[in-house]
């Protein structure tokens, strides 16, 4: 319960945004917070909440798990932080780069064939596995 | 003279029970329905314990999220990642986005923060 109480701002912030499936829970003094939202400005300020909480994030006493990347069938623009997002032949890093995808740049997600890599056709029409989290969905 | 009166007394007793039968189909039809109301007190679960990755996946899946983060050196044991060598305060962040959602047990940064 104190882990609650020192993440409280997170918990009542996530749970007046609008978050689906939201966990949270506190086990082996670990607090863990587990949701998806189409809102990737509510995750950046849960991130920035909890960076204000804990400084650099250095206690390990919270997983902070909300998933906010581009949803399947939808459009999603390349959210890299500078550089290129790359477009593999599968989903791993282990795997052949196909294409890549110009930071800031609209893609279609095709599928999310696990949690951390979506199957994305590029605006030139290839199509390849790219790291989820820098797909940000586009909100018609 | 008995058989007279036995027609309309069959006759009367038919209708009688084609009278009632509808009546005891209505009866037990009310009787049927039950009430049940589902409460929603809460939207936050909290019964389910916590799933943790086992390590092989986990090491797979941090070799992935490290990838873009040169300096950065991360090692799994039973489910805890721990991340040791330099990087700047202004990829922090992203990298721990990226290392949270990957099921671990927990995370220690003993990262030095360069910039």
């Amino acid at each position: 319960m104190a882990l609650e109480e020192k993440y409280a701002a997170i918990i009542s912030a996530a749970k007046a945004g609008s978050i689906e499936n939201l966990q949270v829970r506190e086990q082996d003094n670990v607090l863990y917070i587990d949701g998806r939202t189409n809102s990737g400005a509510l995750k950046d300020s849960l991130w920035d909440t909890y960076n204000r909480i804990d400084p650099d994030f250095r206690s390990g006493d919270l997983v902070l798990n909300i998933d906010a990347s581009a949803a399947s069938g939808t459009r999603a623009t390349v959210s890299t932080t500078s550089s290129n997002l790359n477009v593999r032949k599968g989903p791993g890093t282990d795997q052949e780069i196909l294409t890549k995808a110009a930071h800031g740049a609209t893609v279609t997600v095709l599928s999310r064939p696990n949690e951390l890599w979506s199957l994305i056709r590029t605006e030139d029409g290839k199509e390849g596995y790219a790291y989820s989290q820098y797909l940000t969905q586009i909100i018609n | 003279m008995k058989k007279r009166f036995l027609k309309p007394l069959l006759f009367s007793a038919l209708i009688l029970t084609a009278m009632q039968l509808p009546a005891c189909k209505s009866k037990t039809k009310t009787t049927e329905s039950t009430d049940t109301t589902v409460t929603v007190t809460d939207t936050v679960a909290q019964t389910a314990p916590v799933v943790i990755a086992e390590d092989d996946t986990l090491s797979k899946n941090t070799v992935d999220a490290v990838k873009d983060f040169p300096g950065v050196k991360a090692e799994v044991m039973n489910g805890e990642i721990n991340l040791t060598g330099e990087i700047t305060r202004e990829k922090l962040q992203q990298l721990m986005m990226s290392l949270n959602a990957l099921h671990p047990k927990k995370i220690n940064n003993n990262l030095t923060i360069i910039k």
